[in-house]
């Protein structure tokens, strides 16, 4: 099945290298026809060699050097041209891709990758030991300006070759999340030659060893990806060995919504990703089209709330705007289709559990008592609840993409006020946004956050990333910060389960943040398009995907 | 040639006021704008100090002015903050689609606003005025970017004669260059119809007609040609606000320019591309108007002599 992403996307950034791993369900189905939130082949189709995928995109990437961009949509583009080490199937099983085994120490500080020892770059340039260690001292070399992949490599402290195929990387504490990230498109490898000799250039057309090659990048227009004649392997995904069955995908920017969905109805493109969800039901009507809903991983869409300013530093006030939020209504209004009700820090498609499930049914009547408890009044006309001559404000931060405040920053506003709130929303660009999240200076900016390994929430809720990406709560809990850091210790599943678990538990009790919508990423495609899959972290793969005439 | 020394030389002091605007910029945004520049990134302090040293942000602003104007004049516009790539060359790269669309915007422009001015002024108060003078009216209001969704609308998905998006052949620039020309050419059709009107009611006009020359030889030949003096200075004036247009209509019909770079660079706080593109922007909207000015006052010699 598939999953979607939110109408106005961009929060890429927030991504800053947590796109990790992770990926529920879907993707990764071979060759069907659409049922419900399953491909199957479309009968009588065969595979189809050769052929142009034009694909509608809603944005043009920073660049397209895995290390150096912090944005989500370069990994849309480049999920077929580089390789990782490992490879994270849709059970978050890891299994070899570039890297036939690997091993962990027994103090979770080393990992040693033994290389398959057939893999060449694009440009004929072999995969080695030499080359993993060059890619990861890259990353963090101080001189380069990291994107993502420098979250991912948290407390690295160099690698080590051991021999021409064997190599190992060290941290200076037992870093677990390591593992999901080396198997995601951060830590995806280049080649140092093609690095050396692009220069500048390299971010526009990067080398990797998949299956596609970059041919083409044309600023503001299009980057066309051609498929690589000398891939020789299986990827971890796919159904058969060799090149990539098309020969050409274009993924042309086309950033206004209506447009994007246009050229799909008329087959100007075959392809486009996030679908707003007021054109969702018409095109579910459209015999020509799929629809592909894929669970973005991560963090949901969510309210943080900041317990230092008044009056959110109030638990009974954070209860009572969780119980007092209906997001049933979020969802079957803004994002029918396109997203479920969120009920965690961490998306039900990272970790589901009924004890999550049960902390805030929406309950508008408690959310009134709990108020009224905390001494919160009504005691004049305009509605407003107020104590000792405060009144109960609420001042929610909002990126503003140029469309205004988001949907569901108002919603949230109408239904607060409702409960007596006095909400403000604050729609600003996403500098001063950042800024005001830094100072801790409004009560609940509205976020969103890509990740691939429950180790996301580190960057959450962690005190030590307050006044920082992206501790927004500006939220200081040593029971937290020491649950955060276990979980990158724990070298067994459960128990690193159980870890996030507790953590996702107290987070709730605490009411920290509303979690709202988990969001999934749409894309329509032609009927014409089979073959097409979902990587783990929602990324499309190309290798496995054809035309049918 | 003295007019043109002097309209040069007038010149200077506005590109030197444009160049402190431009460089006030970072300055006078709230807040640190390294920080800012950095925000997507996880930053050490020292990467923000090599950043602040890098930008010169350290030095004094007298200094820090003189270096941003040798810089600018020599085309060094610093490296773009987003895809780390010269400012010059992305705005190299983008600026010819900006500049054939707005020539193309402007050639739908002057043909539709000469032909329905002229038409209308020669049939005064006929239907045909009316009707094409309300049309202009409509062109003037409708906002471009909901003109180019209807032309989407209609051509790509009802009729299915034009693609949607806008980079490509010659089928690509059709209706980016309609929905730009449109607001043009509905001005430049109001002021050939009044510029014609007037010069209808001139003596000579009534001469040449008394000789019995053929109405459509009165209007074109004798007519037009004074008409177009003041239409000249107007379509230059639009070229620049064309330019300005693309913006909106570049994101609408998903086409690479400038437009869209400088949008991207705001939203993304790239402040080496967006005071880049403002600079160069200005400059050639400065350059426009100069050479409108002199173009008007070879076409008039009343105007070298004030």
């Amino acid at each position: 099945m598939f999953h979607r992403s939110s109408p106005r996307d961009p929060f890429r950034l927030l991504a800053l290298g947590m796109w990790l791993s992770i990926g529920l369900s879907m993707g990764l189905q071979p060759l069907r026809t659409w049922h419900g939130h399953m491909f199957t082949l479309a009968e009588g189709a065969t595979r189809v060699s050769g052929g142009t995928v034009v694909v509608g995109l809603d944005q043009e990437p920073p660049n397209l050097d895995p290390h150096a961009s912090p944005s989500a949509v370069t990994f849309q583009i480049i999920a077929s041209v580089t390789e990782n080490l490992l490879y994270m199937d849709h059970n978050r099983q890891l299994q070899p891709w570039l890297a036939e085994s690997w091993e962990v120490s027994a103090d979770g500080t080393a990992f040693t990758f033994r290389l398959r020892q057939d893999v060449k770059f694009q440009d004929g340039e072999p995969l080695t030991a030499e080359v993993v260690k060059w890619n990861f001292d890259r990353i963090v070399d101080p001189n380069f300006k990291a994107g993502g992949a420098l979250n991912a490599l948290a407390g690295y402290s160099g690698t080590e070759v051991l021999d021409t195929y064997t190599v190992k990387v060290k941290f200076k504490n037992s870093y677990m999340p390591f593992l999901t990230y080396v198997a995601s498109g951060v830590l995806s490898l280049v080649s140092p030659k093609a690095v050396q000799e692009r220069g500048e250039h390299f971010g526009q057309r990067p080398v990797g060893t998949g299956a596609f090659t970059v041919a083409e990048y044309v600023s503001k227009d299009h980057v066309t990806l051609i498929r690589h004649p000398d891939y020789k392997r299986t990827p971890p995904w796919g159904e058969h060995q060799g090149p990539a069955y098309v020969e050409k995908v274009v993924w042309k920017f086309v950033p206004e919504p209506g447009t994007r969905v246009t050229t799909v109805e008329t087959g100007e493109t075959q392809l486009i990703n996030l679908v707003p969800s007021q054109d969702l039901p018409r095109l579910e009507k459209n015999n020509n089209l799929r629809i592909a809903a894929v669970p973005w991983p991560g963090v949901p869409r969510i309210l943080m709330l900041n317990v230092q300013k008044f009056p959110t530093d109030e638990l009974a006030v954070r209860q009572a705007i969780n119980y007092g939020i209906d997001k049933d209504a979020l969802v079957q209004t803004l994002f029918k289709g396109t997203g479920e009700v969120a009920y965690a820090p961490l998306t039900m498609g990272m970790m589901d559990d009924p004890s999550l499930r049960a902390f805030y049914p929406y309950d508008a009547e408690k959310a009134r008592q709990l108020l009224e408890q905390a001494g919160w009044k009504v005691t004049t006309g305009d509605g407003i609840r107020e104590r000792d001559g405060k009144k109960l404000t609420l001042l929610i931060n909002n990126i503003d993409y140029g469309g205004g405040p988001w949907p569901e920053a108002q919603m949230v506003q109408a239904q607060l006020q409702e409960l007596g709130f006095a909400v403000t929303i604050k729609s600003q660009a996403r500098a001063p946004w950042y800024e005001d999240n830094y100072k801790c200076l409004t009560n609940a900016p509205v976020m969103f956050l890509r990740a691939g390994d429950w180790d996301g929430l580190y960057s959450l809720f962690h005190s030590s990333v307050i006044g920082a990406n992206f501790n927004f709560s500006c939220y200081s809990n040593p029971k937290v910060d020491a649950l955060l850091e276990q979980g990158r210790q724990e070298r067994d599943a459960t128990a690193r389960r159980q870890i996030y678990l507790t953590l996702q538990r107290l987070l709730l009790e605490e009411a920290v943040s509303v979690p709202l919508v988990d969001e999934r990423s749409v894309w329509a495609m032609r009927n014409t398009v089979q073959g097409l899959k979902f990587n783990v972290f929602a990324y499309p793969v190309l290798s496995d995907l054809f035309l049918t005439k | 040639m003295q007019y043109l020394v002097k309209r040069l030389l007038a010149v200077i002091p506005v590109l030197l006021g444009v160049s402190v605007v431009v460089f006030s910029m970072l300055h006078l945004v709230p807040g640190d704008p390294v920080q800012m520049m950095l925000s997507e990134f996880q930053t050490s302090p020292e990467q923000i100090a090599r950043l602040r040293a890098q930008l010169h942000l350290d030095e004094p602003l007298p200094k820090q002015f003189g270096r941003f104007l040798w810089n600018a004049v020599r085309g060094d516009f610093g490296y773009s903050m987003r895809t780390k790539r010269p400012v010059g060359a992305e705005i190299l790269d983008n600026l010819p689609s900006t500049v054939t669309l707005a020539l193309a915007g402007m050639v739908v422009a002057v043909v539709m606003g000469v032909t329905l001015g002229v038409m209308a002024a020669a049939r005064q108060r006929s239907w045909f005025d009316s009707g094409s003078m309300l049309v202009a009216l409509l062109g003037v209001s409708m906002p471009s970017f909901w003109f180019g969704l209807l032309l989407i609308f209609a051509f790509s998905l009802k009729l299915g004669w034009l693609p949607a998006t806008g980079g490509g052949d010659v089928w690509h620039l059709m209706m980016p260059a309609m929905t730009l020309g449109m607001g043009a050419s509905a001005i430049i059709a109001r002021l050939s119809r009044s510029c014609m009107l007037e010069v209808l009611r001139q003596e000579y006009i009534t001469t040449a007609r008394a000789k019995g020359l053929r109405e459509s030889w009165v209007i074109l030949r004798h007519g037009l040609k004074n008409a177009l003096i003041p239409v000249v200075t107007i379509v230059g004036l639009q070229l620049g606000q064309l330019l300005g247009g693309t913006v909106i209509i570049e994101t609408v019909f998903a086409r690479p320019g400038v437009g869209r770079l400088i949008v991207n660079g705001i939203l993304e706080k790239d402040f080496p591309l967006v005071q880049g593109v403002v600079l160069v922007g200005a400059t050639a909207y400065v350059l426009i108007n100069l050479l409108v000015d002199v173009t008007y006052a070879f076409l008039d010699p009343r105007i070298r002599d004030t």
